[in-house]
């Protein structure tokens, strides 16, 4: 069976190289080659021998880390939807519910994106990068459920395109494609994705607030005792990090996202400094906020760090957004500034913000953007000290 | 007498690790001296085909310095000189004859060799052919004699994989690497610079008095030169240094001592596809199918004159390179494996530094010639910079070198690095980047522009 499948596409291989009849199209069929038999390179000059890793496995070992979340999500989805109706239903029926709602998304960014990628493979003549497979694992993940596939197809659409192949690709790219697609609808559809309306399947008009959106609304109130007194959902510390709560498809689940985020580190594909450097930025500038409590009116201020962490996509972000390689730090001093700076803003857009009471979309593309800038000063270090060794 | 204890880096589990004895290795009958692997050197002969030759009788000289002449590493007939693409002289190969003889030069006792002046020394290293045993950095080539270097570094301790044990190699070679070390002090203002590792048991390397002793610890690259003479005291803006391999110091050494070039090579043997990975005693410039007589094991093999990182592909009927003294052999592999990214992976099938294999660090590990990927951009997880134990940031040096802004490569430090430092690098990297050959290009456009 798979010596028949070898033999087919060895067969249909000159077809695709150079002079033959589908010369342009080599990358799709060389992404669908190797994706299915691992490549038969071999080295021509030392190192002879080469470690196993690759940018394919990387890729797929994101998106594994990616898969609890979607499961959870999807459950998430039904149970927020069985208290909306007033329904009693199994964690299977959830499920089943979710996944019915969110395959339909899955879907349509994994074609969008798929589209995209061997187009602008097949006309700029790069090979097909696996990382498109780990931006389209993440744009459903940031989505609430009831967002229309349209909007999908549009935003994947903006990711892939203006967020990375305009900049020649993969690895060339400044923002985070995935985050890209996100503040696309977030600026050009925005009821569909803020507001205290789309975070939960319900009937027409149901409304629930997230758990930032309740101390934004009021002012002079102590952010513990109002989310601790809230009626509608049960936005205590524990459920919150549990993940029952409503919001984006995989946002909610903290424990998994923590499993992910301890995996990726492990096998030393994500960057541990920038997650631990995001938290301390986070738990440092929120119990400042806390300091200037008393003396302003805002009650966002008065949220305790430890509720920092676990409301809104904080934790997502740091492990899945902000840890992307590429887009981020590429140094380990830089990766520690680069860390606290999104773990601070963070909190800054969230406290200060009056529109929009989460900050972390935002604030990833905000050090995204200075990523290359804080290199360069620990790049101008490094040389600094080479220059004072040459004046000795 | 310091220490560096360096802890990034990595030592390679490779199948097929040369065992600590030495045996005699079969006498050669062809020797050959390749002159294209000698950096921006343009070779000009000395000798036709069918010419007869002594040990160390000058082959080559350099078109650009014609005082520096490279040795014949054997006496007899010359059989072939052989031509590759636009005339390149590819290699000198002599077959043998029965009774070698040598080129004789003067000899002194080691009393004598304290009050010699450095031209003498000079222009004696230059008359027997043993100058081109020397090396300087930066650009890692040999160096022009009329410049009188810094410091002259010698590692006594190869960390990189399946190398010569130099405890073996230098056993009882005391006076002869006295007499070399000697002779090296002689050519610098500076110091000589003898580095080896904690485990060196090596009385030679331990007892040799002259040169001012460091010890590094830790994985590879920590035995390469360059890693140490970084540490030690760095290479700056128009510095230049000299390095010369221990094994050739003894060579040096000895040529002062007798007046004869010594051919003597410490070799190993080893990798996945060899069945009896050892030390041999050769000699320089052997043929490699003498190295490796029936012991390989019978698939498609590749073999590799130097280490499995920095070597050079090679072949049977090829001849070991003048500064190594490892013949690598790996199987050459052509298999594809189904789904192979998806395969949780077993300590039989994979190898990498990163987690993302299971049991995927074992020992032994049987490589192959596989890339295990295709290349791809740069994926900056940090598998350059764990492996490279300098202040040197690879990957702005990189972009540096690929948009050949050359005083951004020079701020960066191209100048303290050489690609056998960075072919850790490129064995790591999940892109599948030839960084070592990037740091190469990169050299190569410093020397051109001066």
């Amino acid at each position: 069976m798979l010596g028949l499948l070898k033999k087919v596409l060895d067969k249909y291989r000159e077809n695709f190289e150079e002079g033959g009849k589908l010369e342009r199209l080599y990358p799709i069929y060389e992404a669908t080659d190797t994706i299915l038999f691992s490549t038969n390179e071999v080295t021509e000059t030392g190192p002879h021998i080469r470690d196993s890793i690759d940018t394919k496995r990387v890729m797929i070992l994101v998106v594994i880390s990616l898969l609890p979340l979607y499961f959870f999500g999807a459950t998430n989805i039904g149970f927020q939807n069985s208290i909306a109706i007033g329904l009693e239903r199994s964690n299977w029926e959830n499920f089943w519910f979710g996944f019915s709602k969110i395959l339909p998304i899955i879907i349509v960014t994994f074609t969008a994106g798929a589209f995209w990628e061997l187009l602008f493979a097949v006309v700029r003549k790069h090979p097909v990068s696996e990382g498109f497979l780990v931006t389209c694992a993440l744009i459903p993940l940031t989505m609430p459920a009831g967002i229309p596939l349209w909007q999908i197809v549009v935003a994947t659409t903006f990711g892939i395109v203006i967020g990375k192949e305009i900049f020649g690709g993969v690895g060339m790219n400044i923002f985070n494609p995935a985050l890209m697609a996100r503040v696309f609808i977030f600026f050009t559809y925005p009821t569909k994705i803020s507001g205290d309306k789309v975070w939960v399947l319900g009937p027409d008009g149901y409304s629930g607030a997230t758990a930032l959106s309740i101390p934004a609304a009021e002012l002079n109130q102590d952010a513990f005792t109002l989310l601790n007194n809230f009626g509608q959902f049960d936005y205590s510390w524990w459920n919150m990090f549990w993940g029952w709560i409503p919001g984006s498809i995989g946002e909610t689940n903290k424990f998994l996202i923590i499993i992910g985020a301890l995996f990726l580190a492990y096998i030393k594909i994500v960057n541990w400094r920038v997650m631990f450097g995001a938290v301390l930025g986070l738990v440092g500038t929120a119990l400042l906020t806390n300091l200037v409590a008393p003396f302003s009116s805002n009650s966002m201020f008065t949220i305790p760090p430890h509720y920092h962490l676990v409301m809104g996509s904080f934790l997502f972000g740091t492990a899945f957004m902000a840890t992307e390689p590429v887009t981020g730090c590429h140094t380990n001093q830089g990766r520690w500034i680069y860390g606290i700076l999104f773990g601070s803003l963070t909190v800054i857009i969230r406290s200060i913000n009056p529109a929009y009471p989460e900050g972390v979309m935002l604030s990833i593309l905000f050090v995204n953007a200075f990523a290359a800038l804080i290199d360069w000063f620990v790049i101008q270090a490094n040389i600094k000290r080479r220059q004072a060794r040459y004046a000795q | 007498m310091a220490d560096y204890n360096l802890v990034k880096g990595h030592d390679i589990r490779i199948a097929g690790v040369p065992k600590n004895s030495v045996v005699e290795g079969k006498a050669p009958e062809f020797v050959a001296l390749k002159p294209s692997e000698f950096r921006g050197v343009k070779p000009k002969l000395m000798v036709q085909e069918g010419g007869h030759v002594k040990i160390g009788t000058p082959l080559f000289h350099d078109k650009t310095n014609s005082q520096i002449t490279w040795p014949s590493p054997g006496s007899g007939e010359i059989t072939e000189i052989k031509y590759g693409p636009r005339r390149v002289i590819e290699k000198i190969v002599i077959k043998l004859s029965d009774e070698e003889s040598s080129e004789s030069f003067s000899s002194y006792n080691p009393q004598e060799l304290n009050n010699l002046s450095r031209e003498k020394i000079l222009s004696a290293l230059l008359k027997g052919s043993i100058f081109p045993f020397i090396r300087q950095r930066p650009f890692n080539k040999v160096p022009d004699p009329d410049i009188i270097p810094r410091d002259i570094f010698i590692s006594g301790w190869n960390s990189s994989p399946l190398a010569v044990n130099l405890d073996l190699a230098l056993r009882r070679r005391l006076p002869q690497f006295q007499a070399g070390v000697d002779i090296l002090n002689k050519l610098t203002d500076g110091k000589v610079h003898l580095s080896y590792n904690e485990n060196t048991v090596s009385d030679t390397l331990l007892n040799v008095r002259g040169a001012r002793a460091h010890t590094f610890n830790g994985p590879h690259p920590a035995g390469n030169v360059g890693i140490q003479i970084h540490h030690i005291s760095p290479i700056n803006l128009n510095d230049l240094v000299w390095t010369v391999n221990a094994q050739d110091v003894v060579r040096i050494g000895n040529f002062f001592l007798t007046g004869k070039l010594d051919t003597t090579l410490f070799v190993t043997v080893g990798g996945p596809s060899v069945l009896n990975p050892v030390h041999i005693k050769s000699r320089l410039g052997s043929k490699i199918e003498y190295l490796l007589k029936d012991n390989l094991s019978e698939d498609e093999n590749r073999v590799i004159s130097g280490d499995v990182l920095t070597g050079t592909k090679s072949s049977l009927e090829d001849f070991i390179e003048f500064y190594h003294s490892t013949i690598s052999v790996v199987p050459h592999e052509t298999s594809r494996e189904f789904l192979g990214m998806l395969r949780p992976g077993s300590s039989s099938s994979r190898y990498s530094l990163t987690n993302a294999f299971i049991g995927s660090r074992q020992k032994d590990y049987s490589f192959n010639t596989l890339k295990n990927g295709s290349e791809r951009y740069i994926l900056p997880i940090d598998t350059w910079e764990n492996v490279l134990p300098m202040d040197i940031i690879p990957n702005a040096l990189y972009r540096a070198i690929y948009a050949n802004d050359i005083e951004e490569m020079e701020q960066l430090g191209i100048i303290e690095c050489d690609e056998e430092d960075f072919a850790l690098c490129s064995f790591a990297c999940p892109s599948k980047i030839d960084v070592g050959g990037m740091i190469r290009q990169g050299l190569d456009l410093m020397e051109e522009e001066g």
